[in-house]
């Protein structure tokens, strides 16, 4: 998306030597990746509108014409309907709608085959169930099929726990008494962090959890209970 | 305290009607209210009227804010009462807009 | 009467008690603006210090510097002290401090009111100061989020602490509130229009009107907490019929809007100093006003956006994404309406502007950042990561912190009377602003690298480990920035130049006045007529000093001063204020053994600060009587008064209106918790209901209506000199008779501990008898004066003021009887 921060990026990641296990801008599956380009769309609009801020703030400094309004109507006229009401209303709305429908796009919707499994939080433990498989439960390890979409069903049994997995999709929370339904996939096969993201006391920073993605040969021995 | 009614009350409403509703799109998923009129889903028909009549009482509010018989002898006050007049369009167009666009349980 | 002779005069009626004990009795604003934002400070100065240990411990990873027990505390409090012990108090101490200066008058509406809030900020901090020392500080969080708060998981005293210091100091920004907005609507210089009001006014007026708005979703949040902790009401527990999401909801109704009322004061002292620094006048005046009133509105519909994460359908998500955005608007206007005064006028980069300018950089990034996260998508990512932290940082330290240091090299002068000596401060606002960029700018990429707020610790594989290295040391060059701001100060105060009179050359009247500032702030009231009154009359000091304004004449040991109307600021009657007194810190006290009992579980002591406040409150009415009519007196300029106890909307009826207003927020955010519940909790409708009775209902209701309206006789009675007693008889009765039915409610609702309903039934059903007993109090008391001959057509405002309470009461008692008893018809 935009080259320059995507140099910045990559500058900063080779700066910490890191792999970016838990980066939401290394993106592994499609809802990870309209988010991080919202998010590279935002930073290009949100410098612009800074440096134009910030030109107008020191321009006020170095400025030696007279003014360009001279009056008070002049300047409610740019300074208050034109910059203060019109651009910001305008580029808002455009936001807002971008916004609006990433959003939508992102819902669990039924029109597609979708693969059901369940996550439970635990203080510091997550369970996982799966509906392809009855009874079988995993812990602190999710297993899904690469390349295609997974409703992860979130549930608490005691605090809430927000599960998130950086690479593949924002995340949601685990709310007593409540299952909320969070839409997943992973491109290609492979292991994905996943954290705990809402605060829950002692353990909570090493509460975490990973994401197995399998090819479909891989998911269907998971299925059928061949691997652990 | 009337001039301050006058600059509280269209952004007033608009928080009320907001808040109706959210509040009723909280009871129409709560209950899962379903149905539907005319071929429309009977939720969003619900949603939309809510959100047309919230516009309608700021158009009301703004015009009679804009009448000799409600203004205040400052000219000030009548200034900002307008001002947030417009404001409680604005806020009512803009912010409940969502109850035509997107998915409402889900 | 000469200048110096009047200044004596004036002194001796005004001035507080010589010595450290005056800062018990004193209950001039000035001082206690001082004493509350030297305290602020002091906060501030604990929560910086916390700030550097969080720092601390993040700098390296596998930190063992503190373990996650102690860490917990250590950002909880950070959070906790900034937000309720630093922002808010120092609002209140510049607004206490300032505001009758700017508005031409010599004291705020309720003195002895202002040191009772005072007290309580002391009392209630110190609680939470204890806790920590004693290292049993809460430990949940600053949003204190149930179910992890509650008894089951938090079981020790720590969010106690939280829960019952905080609503305690609390009480201080509700008390602060309301005398705010009278005293900017009723206490102003005669002339003053709303549209000739200092645009600051208009800042503290909206942020007063937010705050009493704002806080009470607050203290009902922690009440029913605190209820369920002590006393295991499941107000918060699934399995009883409880929500976890309602304190969610009751917590960010609070929670948004307090970033505003936080930041609108800032843009308050932003719109006033920057004008100055510019040798012009602020630009489309009436457009900013327009802007902070659609703040302020825009600000209660947005709390939903702190809950993106929680599961609620995408459109209830959208309705508060799109208010979000359009909050930034007003912001805009704003920020524009400011650089286009820095266009109009020319300039000049003095200290305050400094900041000022350090307030433009930071915040302009921290309101781009806020509207990305406004954006639901992007938020489902961001939440809960350090990517936030960044952004309220922003937003806070560069909507709050950098205005605040302007205002406080701006005024500094005015406080001190005093130049400043050394530099120091231009060499510590660049400490301060490129240490506060390194430490939090790196945050939000550390963030969207998946670091989360609050952990305690990482590891070298997460690879944060440079980005929180620069952070760290990032903060240690803002902290001696800081610090060194805090030198400068002290060094100012002792060095030894004084300035000339309106060193700035403003145009307000807060600079006409000597400074430091005399006990009575101005020798007599001036008239106003413009927006800038100094500048318009630059003798106009000189001219109040000699007494040409009003009440230049001091009379016996009045403390005089005038009360307007609101809108137009007409002189309407004449105010003689109470003197020193001990009484407000002792109120105070005693009100903090209510609370403590509540604290340690030593349940004997509540009853006993119950009945001490409410003796001490009577006591402190009962002070403000006369037996004798006191009549119209000569106010200057030809003008004649009435004292305001001889007319039907006196301060104190003002004062209550205000209070009300917060009551019925509070009263309304139950109601909306019960519909809450019983619409979207898990586990309802509940098995055991109340039996309603309508006669019960409809004696209860007659009751409370029949008080409301023996009240208003009573009123016309005492008006036309009439006798009072039978209609004050009828209203105690019918108080006792509505008190007796919330009683029967109680009596007869299902165990509370059962389900939620039962427990909200016993909240309203305690609601509406703490309103009686109210009642029955107000009564007795007016009967107490008509006895002992207190009361006359020209000594008549108390009638009003509990007459006004009566119509509250009638409201909400019917409301609570007809909700209980309607709750438990089945359909
Ligand atoms: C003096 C410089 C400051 C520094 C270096 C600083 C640093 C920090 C850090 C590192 C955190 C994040 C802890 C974490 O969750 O990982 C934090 C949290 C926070 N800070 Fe500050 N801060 C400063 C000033 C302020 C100010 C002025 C305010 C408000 C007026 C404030 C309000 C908060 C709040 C509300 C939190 C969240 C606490 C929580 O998660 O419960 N901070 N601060
Ligand atoms: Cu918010
Ligand atoms: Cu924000």
């Amino acid at each position: 998306m935009a080259p320059r921060g995507v140099i910045l990026a990559t500058t900063l990641l080779a700066l910490n030597g890191c792999d970016g296990a838990t980066s939401t801008l290394q993106t592994a599956g499609p809802a990870a990746r309209v988010i991080a380009d919202l998010w590279w769309a935002m930073l290009v609009g949100a410098v612009l509108i800074f440096m134009l801020v910030m030109a107008l703030v020191v321009l006020a400094f170095v400025r030696r014409s007279p003014d360009v309004a001279a009056d008070e109507r002049g300047q409610v006229r740019v300074w208050i309907i034109a910059l203060g009401l019109a651009f910001p209303m305008v580029v808002l709305a455009v936001l807002l709608g971008f916004g609006l429908v990433i959003g939508e796009r992102l819902l669990p919707r039924d029109d597609v085959t979708v693969v059901q499994v369940s996550a439970q939080g635990q203080r510091w433990v997550w369970t996982f169930s799966y509906a392809d498989a009855p009874g079988r439960v995993t812990e602190d390890i999710l297993h899904i099929p690469a390349g295609q979409p997974v409703d992860v069903s979130i549930t608490t049994a005691d605090v809430i726990h927000s599960f998130w997995v950086p690479r593949l999709a924002g995340k949601l929370d685990a709310i007593p008494g409540r299952s909320n339904v969070l839409r997943i996939e992973a491109d290609a096969p492979g292991d994905y962090q996943g954290l705990s993201a809402e605060f829950s006391g002692e353990n909570y920073a090493d509460f975490g959890f990973t994401v197995r993605a399998h090819d479909a040969a891989g998911w269907a021995d998971f299925i059928a209970g061949e691997t652990e | 305290m009337k001039d301050l009614v006058r600059i509280l009350i269209a952004p007033l409403v608009w928080l009320a009607a907001f808040s109706a509703v959210y509040g009723l799109h909280g009871v129409i998923c709560g209950f899962a209210v379903d149905g539907t009129v005319f071929g429309l889903s009977l939720a969003r028909v619900l949603l939309v009227t809510a959100y047309v009549l919230a516009i309608l009482v700021q158009v009301v509010l703004l015009w009679a804010l804009y009448q000799d018989r409600f203004s205040s002898a400052s000219v000030f006050v009548n200034f900002v009462g307008r001002a947030s007049g417009w404001v409680g369009v604005i806020a009512a167009v803009w912010t409940m807009l969502p109850a035509v666009l997107t998915t409402y349980c889900g | 009467m000469n200048v110096v002779t009047r200044h004596r005069r004036l002194d001796a009626i005004w001035a507080s008690e010589r010595g450290f004990r005056g800062w018990f009795s004193t209950v001039n604003h000035t001082d206690l603006g001082r004493m509350f934002l030297v305290t602020s400070f002091f906060f501030f100065i604990i929560g910086g210090i916390l700030a550097m240990l969080i720092r601390a411990q993040l700098a390296t990873p596998d930190s063992a510097f503190a373990g996650p027990d102690i860490y917990n505390q250590i950002f909880t409090m950070h959070g906790t002290i900034m937000m309720f012990l630093f922002a808010i108090p120092a609002f209140e101490g510049l607004a206490i401090y300032l505001l009758p200066k700017i508005l031409g008058t010599r004291d705020l509406a309720f003195p002895r009111l202002t040191a009772y809030g005072y007290w309580c900020y002391v009392f209630g901090g110190s609680m939470l100061l204890v806790a920590m020392l004693l290292g049993i500080a809460p430990d949940s969080g600053w949003f204190m989020y149930t179910p992890l708060s509650n008894a089951i998981y938090s079981p020790g005293i720590n969010t106690d602490f939280w829960l019952i210091g905080i609503t305690f100091v609390e009480i201080s920004a509700i008390a602060a509130a309301a005398e705010i907005c009278v005293s900017i609507l009723k206490f102003r210089a005669p002339g003053m229009t709303l549209a000739k009001m200092p645009i600051f006014a208009w800042y503290a007026l909206v942020t007063a009107l937010m705050i009493l708005t704002g806080f009470p979703p607050l203290i009902l949040g922690s009440i029913l907490l605190e209820v369920e902790r002590a006393f295991g009401f499941p107000f918060f527990q699934v399995e009883l019929g409880g929500d976890s999401l309602l304190w969610q909801h009751l917590f960010w109704l609070f929670g948004h809007p307090e970033v505003y009322i936080i930041f609108l004061p800032a843009a308050g002292i932003v719109s006033t100093v920057l004008p100055v620094m510019c040798r012009t006048t602020l630009i489309g005046y009436g457009w900013i006003v327009a802007a902070i009133v659609a703040l302020a509105f825009l600000s209660f519909g947005l709390w939903v956006h702190h809950m993106f994460t929680t599961g609620i359908p995408h459109m209830g998500l959208a309705f508060f994404s799109a208010a979000s955005t359009l909050v930034a608007v007003p912001t805009a206007v704003q920020l524009f309406a400011w650089i286009g005064t820095m266009w109009k006028g020319r300039p000049e980069l003095h200290l305050p502007m400094l900041h000022i300018m350090g307030f433009f950089a930071t915040f302009v990034i921290g309101g781009l950042t806020g509207v990305m996260v406004a954006m639901v998508p992007f938020n489902w990512q961001v939440h809960d990561t350090a990517f936030i932290t960044a952004h309220l940082h922003y937003v806070l330290f560069g909507g709050f912190v950098f205005p605040v240091f302007a205002g406080i090299y701006y005024w500094l002068p005015h406080v001190s009377g005093r130049k400043r000596f050394f530099r120091l401060g231009e060499f510590a606002f660049w400490l301060i602003f490129v240490g506060f960029h390194v430490t939090f700018f790196a945050m939000h990429w550390v963030g969207l690298l998946g670091q989360r707020r609050r952990i305690d610790t990482y590891t070298p594989e997460d690879g944060w480990t440079l980005i929180n290295l620069i952070s760290s040391v990032g903060s240690f060059v803002l902290s001696i920035g800081i610090a060194m701001v805090l030198l400068d100060v002290i060094l100012h105060v002792l060095s030894s130049r004084k300035i000339r009179r309106n060193p700035w050359q403003a145009g307000t009247l807060d600079w006409a006045m000597m400074t430091p500032p005399p006990s009575y702030n101005f020798a007599s009231l001036p008239h106003v007529d413009s927006r800038h009154p100094l500048a318009d009359n630059p003798a106009l000091p000189v001219r109040l000093a000699q007494g040409h304004g009003y009440l230049g004449t001091p009379r016996a040991d009045w403390r005089e001063t005038l009360m307007v109307d609101a809108a137009t600021g007409r002189p309407e009657a004449h105010v003689i204020y109470p003197a020193n007194t001990r009484l407000p810190i002792l109120m105070s006290a005693v009100t903090g053994i209510f609370f403590l009992g509540l604290l340690l579980k030593t349940y004997w002591m509540v009853p006993i600060g119950m009945v001490g406040v409410a003796g001490l409150a009577l006591r402190w009415v009962w002070m403000l009587g006369r037996r004798d009519d006191l009549g119209a007196q000569h106010v200057g300029q030809g003008v004649i008064l009435p004292h305001a106890s001889a007319t039907d909307r006196s301060p104190g009826w003002w004062g209550s209106l205000f209070l009300m207003f917060a009551n019925a927020t509070l009263f309304g955010c139950l109601l909306f918790g019960f519909a809450f519940l019983w619409t979207v909790a898990p586990g309802w409708p509940p098995l055991v209901r109340f039996e309603p009775s309508f006669i019960e209902l409809g004696v209860g209701v007659a009751a409370a209506l029949g008080t409301a309206l023996a009240l208003r006789v009573a009123m016309a009675a005492v008006r036309n000199a009439r006798a009072t007693l039978p209609a004050l008889g009828i209203a105690l009765t019918g108080a006792v008779v509505f008190g007796a039915c919330c009683a029967v409610m109680l009596w007869r609702a299902p165990p509370p501990v059962d389900h939620a309903y039962a427990a909200t039934l016993f909240v309203l059903g305690s609601y509406g008898l703490f309103h009686a007993v109210l009642i029955v109090l107000m009564t007795g008391h007016l009967i107490a004066r008509v006895w002992q001959g207190y009361t006359s057509p020209a000594r008549r405002s108390e009638f009003a003021v509990v007459s006004l309470w009566g119509d509250y009461v009638a409201v909400i008692g019917s409301l609570v009887l007809l909700v209980g008893h309607l709750s438990g018809l089945s359909l």
